[in-house]
């Protein structure tokens, strides 16, 4: 991953994982799976856990521990009201952001 | 944490204490090389200061949480800790202390445990 992007995605990932939840609940590993798919592939499952202990910390999300068939309980995280009306504002912030800046690449400022 | 609140002042002594054995010893169950990686970050996350003893058995449990899943779904340690551990371990320490003071030398010594646990160094 370029140093770039590295830093870009710094601002925007806490709002990434939120958009994957929206759908369905899921599990650490589940998001990094997919957002590993949708192209992201060298973020650390690390990572994402810190993120996800970071908005489960500001009450974003909701925490169920689901036993699985191997291994220790899985924390399986899915947004609530709280984390909806985050992420209805990350995304206003994101249209705002790219317009500016789609207007920079056209017209130069 | 439930104990604190239950217990009073002595557990709040003893209770900390308790949970690091309890963090130890799921730490010596994990598999060697998952064991040394969880090693290397604890000897990292030393040098940031906790704020208090609660948040700060958290985040050892919580390490342990990610390690164990990961081992038992046979995840590399590559893929817990990414390509920078040092960048790793910071965000995810964030969320539990008000920081410390982490020596260049520190650094050095978590990215080389974490190349040797994950088997692409010497």
């Amino acid at each position: 991953m370029s140093k770039q992007m590295t830093e870009m995605l710094k601002g925007t990932l806490e709002g990434i994982v939120l958009a994957t939840l929206s759908g369905r609940p899921a599990y650490g590993y589940e998001i990094t799976a997919r957002l590993r798919e949708q192209g992201f592939s060298d973020i650390a499952e690390g990572t994402i856990y810190a993120l996800l202990v970071r908005v489960e910390k500001r009450g974003l999300v909701d925490v169920e521990k689901v036993p699985s068939e191997k291994g220790p309980p899985r924390k399986v995280y899915s947004l609530n009201a709280q984390g909806r009306e985050y992420l209805d504002e990350f995304w206003r912030t994101w249209s705002f952001l790219t317009e500016r800046l789609e207007q920079l690449r056209e017209g130069g400022g | 944490m439930s104990d604190v609140e239950e217990y009073g002042f002595i557990s709040k002594l003893i209770g900390p204490k308790k949970r690091w054995r309890a963090y130890k010893a799921r730490a010596k169950q994990l598999p060697e090389n998952y064991r040394a990686a969880v090693e290397a970050i604890e000897r990292y996350m030393m040098h940031f200061v906790p704020t208090d003893g609660d948040s700060d058995a958290s985040r050892f449990e919580d390490l342990a949480d990610l390690f164990e899943q990961a081992a038992a779904d046979g995840r590399s340690i590559r893929e817990i800790v990414g390509e920078n551990p040092v960048e790793f371990v910071e965000a995810f320490v964030e969320n539990y202390s008000a920081g410390g003071y982490v020596p260049a030398r520190a650094r050095k010594r978590l990215t080389e445990a974490i190349e040797r646990a994950a088997g692409q160094g010497a």
